[in-house]
């Protein structure tokens, strides 16, 4: 790959000098501490009395305060908040070129299309895992603080695998972002793309055609609508796998082939 | 002599509409070739095609003996750009972006960044965010990410656009200097006549995607129409003199009398006597040409080319704009 550890740098430094780490991380840091409270009020009954709505809320979701549930709801906040997340960070990444007007400069030269590109699906991914990542670890110690029953560490080790899980299936059904980020010219396409892709997801899980919808695998992987295994077949996974791909192959044949006149 | 770009038929049609229509040009390595036009006349989309940003309708285009295509990685190495408003990355440094494109070019040393900075007169800017930089300094440093890989090729489209005074004397011995002194060929576009005569050495003027005519600064001023303008007292027996040895004149608005004719205008002095002869001796006599602004409306048709008040007596005035 020519030039790729240049354009990994210079994604990277573009990143470093912005202020999208910084937000991107406190949105995201919300997903554990809502878990949490989830679990305070999970697990004091008289709390969850004095929360109304809010404690309602939980019941619905968690029936009690373990770890397996813990991760659970941490896994399905991964799989909606994190396309959200996932655009936001490819609108920036791949989009800010064009809302910049910098694209023009990466178009002659001898360094190829290709190699920014991939180093940009790099970047972005590197991001949106280490922020997972830092949930996670987020998590886990404030699932220890708030005094969660003792488990076992394989079931945590599971819990965390199903999370890690679930990151790599919202990372290969967003990479498409790239690719509405790059013809919508700019941030907004992504971002509304990504809210149409979770309110059909929505709409077809309930409707029982969820597992062939790429956008509402991971939210079924995670559990969000019970057992996995009872929606999901060997087909969905195919589909997402076949959307990452349609994803890269799209941004690429569009950076390559379409005119850039802007 | 090798041609440094060369388009053959070029042609790019959005839809119905034609913003390059057969353009053919060859530059020449080592010369500066300036496209004239007025905005919107087909200037950016054929530099974009040179670039390999566009994709042409129809026709060839070959940079420094390779055929672009859309994509490719060649011949880019050798060629410096700037197309339309530079931009850059608003939260880097100007030294930080320069480092973004020196890394884009590989090979390129990291000294070669202190260098154009200093170059582009950019020192006392190179800590600062380019987001917070003056629009001449955006220019400048526009200018320099396009020369920091001391590149044979450089195309420009509107170099001096945003600069000050100072700035397009400064840019324009630059360039003067690189093509003079190292041998680099410049394809620049410019809506400025005035500018373009004093840089280039051909001119491809180009109007609603056509390129009308190219020619270089000699054919520029003789394509210039000039004509001698002669005041007398008694304007009738003057003219009478005139016509009744050959000289064929007009009457202007104002009173005065024009000839166009070639031996008027390179003999004067011969007109002065006639008319001192012919006792009504001029009270003015000067030789008006055409100005630039003028023979560019002219040329695309704007303008019925009559000669009226915008002739300029003497040499080219700079800074027209058209």
């Amino acid at each position: 790959m020519d030039n790729l550890s240049n354009a990994l740098w210079i994604e990277l430094r573009k990143a470093a000098r912005s202020r999208m780490p910084f937000f991107t991380a406190v949105g995201f840091l919300l997903l554990p501490l809502i878990d949490a409270f989830f679990m305070i009020i999970l697990k004091d009954p008289e709390l969850a009395r004095n929360a109304g709505l809010i404690s309602t809320k939980a019941q619905m979701i968690a029936g009690t305060a373990d770890w397996a549930t813990f991760l659970s709801i941490l896994a399905q906040g991964i799989a909606v908040g994190g396309i959200f997340l996932f655009s936001l960070i490819g609108a920036w990444v791949f989009g800010r070129e064009f809302a910049d007007g910098t694209l023009k400069d990466l178009l002659a030269l001898p360094t190829s299309r290709w190699t920014i590109l991939l180093a940009k699906f790099i970047v972005t991914v590197i991001w949106f895992v280490g922020l997972t990542a830092l949930v996670t670890v987020v998590a886990l110690i404030l699932g220890a603080l708030v005094g969660l029953p003792s488990a076992t560490s394989e079931l945590i080790l599971q819990g965390v695998g199903h999370v890690a899980f679930t990151t790599i299936l919202v990372v290969a059904v967003m990479t498409p972002v790239a690719f509405f980020a790059s013809i919508g010219r700019g941030y907004l396409l992504p971002l509304g793309v990504a809210i149409l892709f979770v309110l059909f997801a929505n709409v077809l899980a309930v409707a029982g055609w969820g597992g062939y919808f790429p956008w509402a695998v991971p939210a079924l992987y995670a559990g969000a609508a019970g057992d996995p295994d009872a929606i999901l077949e060997p087909a969905s996974y195919w589909i997402v796998f076949l959307t990452g791909l349609a994803g890269i192959v799209g941004t690429h044949l569009w950076w390559n082939f379409a005119d850039q006149s802007h | 002599m090798n041609h440094a770009i060369e388009t053959t038929d070029l042609v790019k049609r959005y839809g119905k509409v034609t913003a390059v229509n057969e353009i053919s040009l060859q530059v020449d390595e080592g010369e500066i070739y300036a496209f004239l036009g007025l905005n919107g006349a087909g200037k950016t989309t054929t530099i974009r095609m040179l670039l390999g940003m566009i994709k042409p309708t129809s026709g060839t285009v070959t940079v420094l003996g390779t055929q672009v295509r859309l994509g490719s990685r060649q011949p880019w190495a050798s060629v410096g750009y700037l197309v339309e408003t530079p931009h850059a990355y608003p939260e880097l440094t100007v030294y930080e972006n320069l480092e973004v494109a020196r890394r884009l070019h590989p090979g390129t040393e990291r000294q070669a960044i202190s260098q154009v900075i200093e170059r582009l007169g950019l020192s006392n800017y190179a800590d600062r965010r380019a987001g917070l930089l003056s629009q001449g300094n955006a220019q400048r440093l526009g200018l320099a990410k396009a020369l920091l890989h001391n590149p044979k090729l450089l195309i420009l489209d509107e170099p001096i656009n945003g600069l000050d005074p100072v700035g397009i004397v400064e840019i324009r011995e630059l360039l003067l200097e690189l093509t003079q002194q190292q041998g680099v060929t410049i394809l620049m576009s410019s809506h400025i006549l005035g500018e373009v005569s004093l840089l280039a050495q051909r001119i491809g003027i180009i109007h609603e995607g056509r390129l009308l005519q190219e020619l270089n600064y000699e054919e520029l001023k003789r394509n210039r129409h000039r004509r001698l303008v002669v005041r007398a007292r008694d304007t009738k027996a003057a003219r009478s003199a005139l016509s009744a040895v050959g000289h064929p004149t007009t009457l202007a608005q104002d009173g005065s009398i024009e000839l166009t004719d070639a031996t008027a205008i390179n003999c004067p002095d011969e007109i002065a006597t006639l008319l001192v002869r012919a006792s009504t001796p001029p009270t003015q006599l000067m030789v008006e040409e055409e100005g630039l602004e003028h023979y560019f409306l002219r040329l695309i048709g704007l303008n019925n080319g009559a000669l009226n008040g915008e002739m300029h007596n003497g040499e080219m005035h700079n800074g027209q704009s058209v």
